[in-house]
Formats: C-alpha cells, sequence, structure tokens
C-alpha cells in the first residue's frame, strides 16, 4: 500500500515541491528553536556560559608558589643560597626547614607540601673540591602540571647556580676571556600560546568542541521530543515535517541550525578570545569561512545521531558524556601523532576533531585556510556524508510516520 | 510481599524495560575506560614530529641534527630550507615545532663569537610543544656542553674535571609514585571516576523523573506505601548494584589488566568506588529534589558532571585556581575519590590520612535525605514541563 500520492509527474513542479519543502522546514525549525526553553538552553545560554565559566577555571593560568619542604644536611652559606634561589623562583615557595626526611615526609602525608628539596651533607665540601654536587627533588605526582613547574623552577636554579660556580672556576683556572661558560646562546621561541599559559592553550579547541556539542544537544532534544509526540500517538503536530522530501527537510533544519548559530559563533571564536585575552592572531576572513563547514558538520552529524532519541530528555543521556571522549579525540589534550591508528581514523569522524585542528592553527598560529585545506576539506566532505545519512534515516522514519498518519 | 520488595520490584523492572539503561550503566563506562586506556597505552608521547632548518651545512651542525634525532622526545621528521618554510610547515600541522642552525654556526662557535641556535615550539598543543621544548633544550645543553668541553680540554683541563666544571650542581627530580611520568595512569583513573560520577547522576535523575514525565510517579509512591524514602531506596538500589558492578570491573581493568600503579589494597579502592556511587546518586536526587523538572535537573547535573572534570582538578590544581571556584570542586564526590586514590593509590599512604575524605563521601546520602519531602510532593502532584 502507497500512502502518499504518487510523485508529481511534472519535473518542474517536484522541483517546486522541494524547494518549498526546504523553506518551509527552515522556516519550522526556526520557530521549533525560539519556541522551546530547552533549545535555548542549548542554543544560546550553553554557547554563552561555558566559555566564560571555563575561562574563570583556567584563567589563573599557571601554577605557582607550590610549597616545599627542605631537608638541609649541608647547612652551609652555599646550601642555603640554594634554597634561597629555589624559594624565589615563581614557581616553588619554601614552606619550612624539616630537621630530616621523616619530618618532610610526614609534611607531604598531610599535603602541606607537595616536593622535598633533599641537600646532601656534602654538598659545600662537593663544590669547593671542584666536583659535581647532588641535590635531590622528590615531587608529588597527583598532577603532572605541578611536576612540570617543578621540574622548569629547578632546571633554572641549576642552571644558575651552575654557571655562577662555572665561570668562578673558570676565572681561577686563568682561562678567563679564552673561554666562557656558555660558547653558545639558545633563544627560546614559543609559537601560539607564547605565554604558556593553561587557559590560553586549552580555550581556543575547548569552544570549537562548544559549537558542536552544544548544536547536537539541542539538535537531539527537537528529535527527542518529536519521538515523545510520536509515542503519545501525535504524527500530526510535525506532519509537515514527515511529508516533505527528507532530502529537503533535513538541509532546511541543517541550514536553520547554522543560521541561528551565527551569533553564537561570532561571540566564542572572537569575543571570547578577546575578551580573555586568549591568543587570536588569525585573520578574521579565515576563520569565519572555515566555521561554516564547521557548522554545517555539527549540524549533519547532530541531525544523524538524532534518530537515537526516544524521549526528549535521551540527548543527556546518549550525548553529554561524549564531550570527554571527543576532547581527548581532537588532539588537544592527548597528540594525535601519538594515538592507535584505529583511534585516529574512529576521531576523523567527529567533526570538531577537525575543527578544533583548524581552528586551533588559524586562531593561535595564524594559518591561512590554504595551510588548513585538508581539515577545511574533510569537514566538507564530513557534512556532505552526514547529510546522506540524515536523509536516510529521515526517509525510513517518513515512511513510518506517512503510513501512521494515512491510518489516522 | 511487603513495601519495600515491591519498590525494588519496580527499580528492577524500569531499567530492565529500555536498552538504554545498559548502554548508560553499562557500555559507556566501560567502553570509555577502553578507550582512554587504549588511547594512551605509550603512557608518554614519544617522537614529537619536528624539523630543522640547518643553514650552516658543517659536520657540526650535522652531528647536533643527529643528536637531536637521538632523542626519545624527539622525531626530525622534515628538514627545510628556510625560516619561512618551516613556520608554514608549523601552520600546516606537519610539525609542532624546529630547531634553527644558522649560516657559519661551526665557524663562529671555534671562533669564540658565541653564535646563538633558536628554537620554536608550538604551544598551542600543550604536550607536543612542552616535549619538543625538552628535547630541543636538551639538545641545545648538550651542544653548548659539547662545545666547551672541546675548548677546556685544548687548554688542558684534564676530561674527568670538565662535566664537573660546566654542570657543578645536579639536581635529581624524583616522582613520587609515578617515576614514569605516565599520563595515563592519571588522566585515564581521573576520568573515569569523573565519568562515572556523570553517568550515576543523569541516570539517577533520568529515572526518577521519567515517573513525573508519564505521571505514573502517584502509583510508584502508593507501591512504597506513601514512603517517598523507601520508593526512592527501591528504585535506586538495583542502580547501584549494576554500577558498582560496572564500576568495580572498570577498576580491575586498570589495576588488574593494565597494572596501573595501586599502592593500597584492593579493599580501599573498591570501597572507595562504592562511596563514590552511592555518593552521586544522593547528589543527585538532592538536584531532582530542588528541581523536581526532568530537563532542569538533567541540565543541573550535566553542568556539574562535565565541570567536574575540570573542577575536580585532575589537570589544573585547585589550589591554583580563583578562591571561589576551587571551593566549588568539594561539594563533587568524585574529587574525594580522586584524592582517595593519589592518597592510597598513588602514594600508598596509610588510610588515616583520607579519613576526611572517606567522612565526605558518607556524608553525601544526608544531603539527598533533607529534601525528600520537596520531591515527595513534586511527586504526588505530577507536574510535566517540557
Amino acid at each position: 500500500m502507497s500512502p502518499e500520492p504518487l510523485p508529481a509527474m511534472n519535473p518542474l513542479k517536484s522541483i517546486y515541491n522541494w524547494w518549498a519543502g526546504l523553506a518551509k522546514a527552515f522556516r519550522h525549525e526556526m520557530h521549533t528553536i525560539t519556541h522551546d526553553a530547552g533549545v535555548l538552553v542549548f542554543f544560546v545560554v550553553l554557547p554563552l556560559a561555558y566559555p566564560i565559566i571555563y575561562t574563570i577555571i583556567y584563567n589563573p593560568e599557571v601554577v605557582e608558589n607550590l610549597p616545599v619542604a627542605v631537608v638541609d644536611n649541608s647547612r652551609t652559606a652555599q646550601s642555603r643560597e640554594l634554597v634561597r634561589m629555589t624559594d624565589a623562583t615563581p614557581e616553588l615557595e619554601l614552606y619550612d626547614y624539616a630537621t630530616d626526611m621523616g619530618e618532610a615526609r610526614r609534611w607531604w602525608s598531610e599535603q602541606k607540601v607537595v616536593g622535598v628539596l633533599e641537600i646532601p651533607a656534602d654538598y659545600a665540601a662537593s663544590i669547593g673540591r671542584d666536583e659535581q654536587a647532588h641535590v635531590t627533588f622528590f615531587c608529588d605526582m597527583s598532577l603532572l602540571l605541578r611536576y612540570r613547574a617543578a621540574l622548569s623552577a629547578l632546571t633554572s636554579v641549576q642552571l644558575a647556580t651552575g654557571s655562577q660556580i662555572t665561570q668562578a672556576r673558570i676565572d681561577a683556572l686563568g682561562a678567563d676571556g679564552l673561554i666562557s661558560a656558555s660558547p653558545v646562546e639558545v633563544d627560546t621561541n614559543f609559537l601560539g600560546d607564547t605565554q604558556q599559559g593553561f587557559a590560553s592553550f586549552i580555550m581556543p579547541g575547548i569552544v570549537v568542541l562548544i559549537l558542536q556539542q552544544s548544536m547536537v544537544l539541542g539538535i537531539c532534544l527537537i528529535a527527542g521530543t518529536r519521538s515523545d509526540r510520536r509515542r503519545r500517538g501525535d504524527y500530526i503536530t510535525d506532519r509537515d515535517d514527515y511529508r516533505a522530501p527528507a532530502s529537503a527537510s533535513v538541509l532546511g533544519k541543517a541550514l536553520a541550525y547554522t543560521f541561528f548559530y551565527i551569533p553564537a559563533t561570532l561571540f566564542i571564536l572572537h569575543y571570547v578570545p578577546v575578551i580573555f585575552r586568549l591568543p587570536h592572531q588569525g585573520d578574521a576572513i579565515q576563520w569565519l569561512l572555515f566555521s561554516l563547514p564547521l557548522l554545517l558538520a555539527s549540524a549533519m552529524f547532530g541531525l544523524t545521531l538524532s534518530h537515537m532519541m526516544r524521549e526528549r530528555e535521551d540527548a543527556f543521556i546518549y550525548i553529554v558524556f561524549t564531550s570527554v571522549v571527543f576532547l581527548f579525540m581532537s588532539g588537544l589534550t592527548w597528540p594525535m601523532f601519538a594515538m592507535p591508528d584505529a583511534l585516529h581514523a574512529l576521531s576523523r569522524v567527529v567533526p570538531a576533531t577537525a575543527g578544533v585542528e583548524g581552528f586551533v592553527h588559524i586562531n593561535s598560529n595564524s594559518a591561512t585556510l590554504a595551510e588548513q585545506s585538508h581539515n577545511y576539506l574533510w569537514l566538507w566532505f564530513l557534512a556532505a556524508a552526514y547529510f546522506v545519512g540524515a536523509v536516510i534515516l529521515q526517509a525510513i522514519l517518513n515512511r513510518h510516520a506517512r503510513r501512521a498518519l494515512s491510518r489516522a | 510481599m511487603s513495601a519495600f520488595t515491591e519498590s525494588l520490584k519496580l527499580g528492577v523492572a524500569q531499567i530492565t524495560s529500555r536498552k538504554m539503561y545498559v548502554y548508560a550503566m553499562v557500555l559507556v563506562p566501560l567502553l570509555c575506560t577502553l578507550f582512554f586506556v587504549g588511547l594512551m597505552h605509550r603512557g608518554l608521547p614519544l617522537r614529537t614530529p619536528v624539523g630543522i632548518v640547518d643553514l650552516d651545512l658543517s659536520p657540526s651542525s650535522r652531528k647536533i641534527t643527529r643528536m637531536l634525532n637521538s632523542e626519545e622526545v624527539l622525531a626530525i621528521d622534515y628538514r627545510y630550507d628556510s625560516f619561512e618554510e618551516a613556520m608554514a610547515s608549523v601552520r600546516r600541522g606537519e610539525s609542532f615545532g624546529f630547531f634553527l642552525i644558522p649560516e657559519n654556526f661551526e665557524r663562529d662557535a671555534v671562533a669564540g663569537k658565541e653564535p646563538s641556535l633558536s628554537l620554536f615550539t608550538n604551544m598551542s598543543f600543550f604536550v607536543p610543544g612542552t616535549l619538543s621544548f625538552k628535547g630541543f633544550k636538551t639538545g641545545a645543553v648538550l651542544t653548548t656542553a659539547g662545545l666547551a668541553q672541546t675548548k677546556l680540554t685544548a687548554v688542558g683541563v684534564p676530561d674527568d674535571a670538565t662535566m664537573a666544571l660546566l654542570s657543578p650542581v645536579s639536581i635529581d627530580n624524583n616522582g613520587i609514585g609515578n617515576p614514569w611520568m605516565n599520563y595515563n595512569y592519571y588522566l585515564t583513573t581521573s576520568f573515569m571516576s569523573a565519568l562515572m560520577q556523570l553517568m550515576v547522576m543523569l541516570v539517577t535523575i533520568y529515572s526518577i523523573t521519567q515517573e513525573i514525565k508519564w505521571g505514573t510517579s502517584v502509583r510508584w509512591l502508593a507501591t512504597a506505601r506513601g514512603s517517598i524514602l523507601r520508593a526512592v531506596v527501591g528504585k535506586l538500589l538495583p542502580q547501584t548494584v549494576v554500577f558498582y558492578i560496572t564500576g568495580l570491573a572498570m577498576q580491575g581493568l586498570l589495576y588488574g589488566f593494565f597494572h596501573f600503579p595501586l599502592n593500597c589494597s584492593a579493599w580501599t579502592i573498591a570501597a572507595a568506588m562504592l562511596l563514590l556511587v552511592i555518593a552521586s546518586q544522593a547528589l543527585a536526587v538532592f538536584f531532582v529534589s530542588v528541581l523536581p523538572n526532568g530537563r532542569l535537573a538533567l541540565s543541573v547535573a550535566a553542568l556539574v558532571g562535565i565541570l567536574a572534570f575540570s573542577i575536580a582538578a585532575f589537570s589544573f590544581p585547585v589550589a591554583s585556581m580563583y578562591g571561589s571556584v576551587g571551593i566549588f570542586s568539594y561539594i563533587l564526590p568524585v574529587r574525594y575519590y580522586f584524592l582517595i586514590y593519589c592518597n592510597q593509590g598513588l602514594n600508598g599512604l596509610a588510610l588515616y590520612y583520607s579519613r576526611f575524605y572517606f567522612a565526605a563521601l558518607l556524608a553525601f546520602p544526608l544531603l539527598g535525605w533533607v529534601l525528600l519531602p520537596r520531591l515527595k510532593r513534586a511527586c504526588l502532584r505530577p507536574v510535566y514541563v517540557p
């Protein structure tokens, strides 16, 4: 049995129907978005609030003044100088001298200190004898960022103390003028996140993920709501959606989401970096052009996933946790080249992966669209692929819904 | 049959009614565990793809290139002819940094003109940026030392004394409990517990607000003979059991199968998991009592649950956050679970040092209990607000 009238014989008429369906789907979806408080929370509140919340969390940017215990078995002017230099680094701060390792260990257990600097009894003597003096640092490893901060502080202490002593020894040798302690200068340049701040590194990537995820959540909420209506036997409310050609309705919806997201995209990709002084080097034309396939691919991705939703609230169960998985897939925290090949391939099916990689390079490293063309083209490909997926699923749903409508 | 048994039966019936519950309670936590362990199975990303701009093309510069390439954190995958070419390659995302050896480097070094080596790392990507920086810096220091050593030998300093002369103080860094600096140990452990908390909270709220949504909450309360406590416990206890089994499987995978460090009794960490599940359920019951509306309560739980990944501070320390943000981390069960793992599992301290964390987790059920009368009122007059 065929519940629908046969396709119009006139090709012009069917072309007209297709465009009419597209326009109708667009208008209808805009209406749905603006009249559903739940969708507005995802589409407006979430992209506005999350970047601000995240930046506030990470804005202190750097780890400073980690308390350190010192066990000084040398008790000499030289060892005290070493402690003073450690205390003077921005990263580390002297908590107190401990009488022995036992006491220092107790402080560490009570989380009063995050590290212990142990200076051996022969520290000053070794320096006096022109030997190498060994100092040991024990670092709490509960957080890698702390270890990294301590490591860089101690490296600079070691180099500074070392070069003082070295210069004195070279002078004593009488080789002064002939050689210096540093025959080569090293000039370090940090690209992108020049201040090495945590927020400056993580935010440009996270905002892209927020764009995709908030959109997918909203799309799934809309689909779940329609599914709720079908569960209640209501096929009438959304009958236009079921009767339109699947490709027209999918494209119309995706365009509506993309259009609705223009202000949020500008806010998130431009104003957030400006307000919080995050890296924002890229040329506006480049990232604006880049964001178009990003939004479209996210919309199509969401429309494909939305067919999993059986109830309005299902989006929370099915989608929310994926943000964490997608963050790791994006290569922002764990680099792509260190991923197993299978997971690397899997990560490419998520639009945000190419989106994060492309946007971060454009935004923080001022890459051009041409330099990021692999990600740009991949996003267009994903948009097309998920469009096909969403159309097939929509067509299956439409067949079922049209049958139910004709029965009613 | 007693009212409690009937409530329990309802709870079991609900979580077997849809495949979604199996997905949320078992598949998501376990598949994500495998995903994270698989993703970071190398522990530390080695062989960061970087490049070299060798403008000197001398024996010295070739030696530096070889030395850099032999470092485990670096892979010299690209050779560029100019600075511009190297920058473009970084912008394309091929390499994460490069090392520049200027023209006449060897000649100037020998002549004592102090030429400079330049290193560039892309800090837009934190981990590879940091690692390539470390590799380049080591390379530069070794180059400097090598050149200085040659000269010192030339002025007659004995070979064995040059090292003490060039690097008179050495500071050994020892990471307690994780000397390998394995990222997997932290990220997987902490993210998996935060994921557990998230899924527990979402399923708890979803299952309770389903009753209000479909108007079955009156019958649900009647089955428990009007006791909201009995109704809630009856509904949630089967979920506690399923989540706990999933949690144990997760811990079995991490500490048993993948040999993550666990310097405490398995009972301790297993007990902490049970407390994490119950505390997360209690926090969710608190949310749903305040907001007996499915979508709003789920939104709050999703917000809190996702922020927990950042705020419970698995990567960025609470002590370095703004005070008000840091305080917020203490209302999250997973924060206590994470601290227990660090104290017991990683650092192997006496249980005594974690006493407050266990106590805090035990206090969460009280939080869930206080507003139950409010939830009861909502269940007696169910209104579904979409």
